[in-house]
């Protein structure tokens, strides 16, 4: 509904604007501000949804005003091929330089992208075929399938129609699949993976597609401008497009939108009160102070006003009620087995796992129990892909798994849980547990009713539209487990899940795990807490000072010295 | 090779590379107490040259224009920080590294409309006489920035090294979580950082200004190169950032000399391009790249 409004309120703006302020100046501020919009557009999905700064985004304007300036001017292509090419150029290098950039980490991109932007300035100046310093004259008026738009006006709807396209495809991102994906990666990176999802992929494809889109804008600009020169392009339009988005608002497709229409308005305000060189001063002062106090932007303002004014206040609700114990269909798996062989760990002089093996029997409750600083937590990160090991090897249904990713190990069918919950704080209930199916390309549909049937198995069917933060720890803890079933699992790891939980609570924990086991899911436990380990579990494994100490039935666990002696002293063994 | 025109292209390398060097300190040191990237670092460096060149046109005198200028970097560094990044502290990493970039554009402004849109100049601290070293003619003040930027790394190096505060730094750059745990108060060890990292910048923009001119729109380029520096060092190792600035210096002046001016940005850069292609396309790889900071 919301998107509908704002859809139609962009429509009329855009469509009013020439009407509302008649002439050839104010026409043309409408068409460099819808140039810069369908630039500012991808650029909120680089910079707000993947979290990545580009300092040299302008670049990719560049590529597609020069593509566009030279095959029209020295070819004599419709405008349209041309714009294409521009695109189809700028992803293409786009791919190649974020594709391995992107695996560093800190942001190189922002200098990687620079870089890129300021040896196309060189080469713009220095290529036979650009024009050098005087660049490309003569660009001729844009053209589609032959047809030139000889009108400025018609020209100007072009220009915004392929805006509103824009804005479509990013609001779609945001609805989809990947743009839940993205949410996820900036609210827990960590927990992002857990599920299965490829940071590094869809940081990369926002980076593309955002390349792409500021081409298109680069294009657009250069046949409004007639020429094409390599200042039209410069640093400050990188800056530009950082200032307009931030300025526009980062968590909204319309922020691009909204921030392009800002800071040319606030430009042209500047120059009518003669005072353009304070155009630097305000937008950083304004980027500074949206990012600081209302991060929102003006696409977050608007939204509010329209929440206060004109919808109605949502009640929430949240109580857990009986879980739905068929919620759920049983795992049809033949041999989940887990096997760990000689693990080994060091973090420089310690060695926090040191050649422990141990076998997770298909359909089994397997307890990793030991004192604090055993190495529990860290072969538990072993086995689910977040440290390298130094050697030794683990397999799942007879698949060699040690190097793989912890994404790459979600995908297979492997969950987890964490000690130090890993929710997405900034999305409601459904949608965190939804982010567990993301493994599964399936309709929304399809992901919404596994995530609610998931919900449903632990109680909290109530609770979806409700962010995590707001429920009680231990339905929080439910959450994640919950999430860690919509990943529909044949082996499920749990750090830790009763920490933190009363006695009620984890009697309650236990008996959900029993559930679960009942579906066919084998589990791996690492715990504290004696009671829950002794009461559910089929096997227990204990370690001590990075070695595993004895393995077996938990009654036998409970007699042996050594185990005794690790937990309580040896002199309480001995005794 | 030529021995002169190698020296003649080497020596005037390291001076302007010792600016690049500070930035490069500048950037490390504050991400080590901060994990933040400060993408305003080189507009340090330009102030620093634009308010000394700007103070010396009304007759101050040149001792205390440098003062001034070194102590305004360090008002403005900790003015940052304790403005726009004290109040954004528990944000998440990018929102405070796009604040500092705001941060950078606000300060370019406020130079072009306080100093103007012409480069400001002023006489090198000795007069603006040259010197031969084995056939290549050097600038004398020249031997300023060296002795300048040497005394600066030797004091701040110094202070890492045999400092409470500057070991609590050091233990920022290796666990700053572990490092809060253990007391550090890194707030305060932040706002110190950023004041130090600032006057560095200012004063090195101060000595180079002889002999480059102070422009409003040069601190990005200063910034960009200290950048790679401190890349060179993965924002951790502020000896190999160091090393690092002064080898962008050389590598710059080098490409100028053999093969054209025009060239110096792209082959500088592209060097940084092929640098990160190959450490992320090859060397980063499997699990190693969640260990990776």
């Amino acid at each position: 509904m919301r998107t509908r409004v704002a859809i139609a309120a962009m429509l009329l703006a855009a469509t009013a604007y020439p009407f509302l302020v008649p002439g050839v100046y104010p026409l043309g501020i409408g068409i460099i501000t819808g140039a810069l919009a369908a630039g500012t557009v991808g650029f909120v999905l680089l910079l707000g949804y993947a979290h990545q700064l580009a300092l040299g985004h302008a670049a990719f304007c560049m590529i597609g005003g020069y593509a566009s300036a030279i095959l029209t001017v020295q070819r004599g292509w419709d405008g349209l091929a041309a714009l294409l090419v521009g695109a189809v150029l700028s992803m293409v290098l786009a791919w190649l330089i974020a594709a391995p950039i992107l695996k560093l980490r800190g942001f190189v991109l922002a200098m990687g992208s620079l870089a890129l932007h300021l040896i196309l300035i060189v080469a713009a100046l220095e290529l036979p075929f650009t024009g050098g310093a005087l660049g490309t004259y003569g660009v001729p008026k844009f053209s589609l399938f032959g047809l030139e738009l000889r009108n400025d006006l018609a020209y100007y709807y072009v220009v915004w129609a392929i805006v509103l396209a824009f804005v479509v495809v990013g609001l779609a991102i945001d609805r989809s699949r990947i743009g839940r994906a993205l949410k996820a990666i900036a609210a827990a990176e960590t927990a992002a993976l857990s599920v299965g999802i490829d940071i590094t992929r869809y940081k990369v494809q926002m980076f593309v597609l955002a390349a792409g889109m500021a081409s298109v804008g680069g294009s657009l600009g250069v046949h409004y401008l007639r020429a094409m020169d390599p200042n039209v392009y410069g640093f400050t339009f990188s800056l530009n497009f950082i200032t307009a988005v931030i300025i526009g608002g980062l968590t909204s497709i319309w922020g691009g939108v909204a921030g392009a229409a800002a800071v040319t308005g606030l430009r042209e305000l500047l120059r009518g009160l003669s005072l353009p060189l304070w155009e630097g001063v305000i937008m950083g002062a304004l980027t500074v102070v949206v990012l600081i106090a209302f991060r929102g932007g003006l696409a977050g303002f608007f939204a509010l006003v329209y929440e206060r004014l004109l919808a109605g206040k949502r009640e929430v609700k949240a109580r857990v009620v009986a879980p739905e114990l068929s919620a759920l269909e049983p795992v049809q798996s033949a041999a989940s087995r887990l096997e760990v062989n000689g693990a080994k760990r060091s973090f420089g002089s310690l060695t926090a796992v040191n050649g422990v093996s141990l076998t997770v029997d298909t359909g089994s409750i397997t307890a990793l129990i030991g004192p604090n600083g055993a190495g529990k937590t860290t072969l538990f990160n072993l086995i689910c892909g977040y440290q390298p090991l130094d050697a030794g090897s683990v397999s799942f249904e007879g698949q060699r798994i040690e190097k793989l990713l912890p994404n790459e190990i979600a995908r297979l069918g492997i969950a987890r849980t964490f000690q130090n919950l890993q929710l997405f704080e900034t999305m409601s209930v459904l949608d965190n547990v939804m982010c567990g199916h993301h493994r599964f390309v399936a309709p929304e549909k399809r992901n919404r009713e596994m995530a609610r049937r998931a919900l449903a198995f632990v109680g909290l069917q109530d609770a979806e539209d409700v962010s995590p933060g707001e429920l009680a720890f231990g339905h929080q803890r439910l959450v994640e487990i919950a999430r860690a079933l919509a990943l529909e699992p044949r082996l499920l790891l749990m750090d830790e899940p009763a920490s933190g939980l009363n006695d009620s609570e984890t009697e309650r924990l236990a008996e959900l795990i029993l559930r679960i086991a009942a579906l066919g899911v084998t589990i791996l436990l690492v715990e504290h807490d004696m009671r829950l380990v002794m009461g559910i579990a089929d096997h227990v494994v204990v370690m001590h000072h990075g070695e595993k100490i004895a393995d077996g039935a938990p009654d036998l666990i409970r007699l042996d010295a050594q185990v005794i002696g690790a937990y309580l002293g040896s002199e309480h063994a001995a005794a | 090779m030529d021995f002169t025109v190698f020296l003649q292209l080497l020596l005037p390398g390291l001076t302007t590379g010792c600016v690049y060097a500070l930035v490069a300190l500048g950037f490390v040191l504050c991400a080590n107490v901060s994990d933040v990237v400060n993408f305003a670092q080189g507009e340090y460096v330009m102030l620093g040259g634009m308010i000394c060149a700007f103070l010396l046109g009304f007759g101050v005198p040149l001792w205390l224009c440098i003062m001034l200028a070194t102590l305004s970097g360090a008002l403005l560094g900790a003015l940052q920080e304790r403005l726009t990044l004290a109040p954004v502290r528990h944000s998440p990493y990018f929102i405070q590294i796009t604040i500092t970039l705001g941060v950078a554009v606000v300060l370019r402004g406020v130079a072009l409309i306080g100093f103007g849109k012409d480069p400001l100049s002023m006489p090198g601290f000795s007069g603006d006489g040259v010197f031969e070293v084995a056939g290549a003619v050097v600038s004398i003040q020249s031997l300023w920035v060296w002795a300048v930027t040497a005394l600066m790394l030797a004091a701040i190096f110094w202070f890492l090294k045999f400092t409470d505060p500057g070991r609590a730094v050091r233990a920022c750059s290796i666990n700053l979580q572990a490092a809060r745990l253990m007391g550090v108060d890194t707030g305060r060890l932040t706002l110190a950082v950023f004041a130090v990292a600032g006057a560095a910048g200012a004063l090195a923009g101060v000595v180079i200004t002889p002999i480059v001119l102070a422009n409003w729109d040069a601190g990005i380029a200063y910034g960009l190169k200290g950048f790679i520096g401190a890349i060179l060092g993965n924002f951790r190792a502020p000896g190999i950032a160091v090393l690092g600035g002064l080898g962008i210096g050389v590598i710059e002046s080098f490409a100028a000399g053999y093969f054209s001016s025009g060239y110096k940005d792209a082959i500088v850069y592209g060097l940084l391009l092929a640098y990160l292609l190959v450490r992320g396309g090859v060397f980063v790889f499997g699990r190693l790249a969640l260990q990776a900071r």
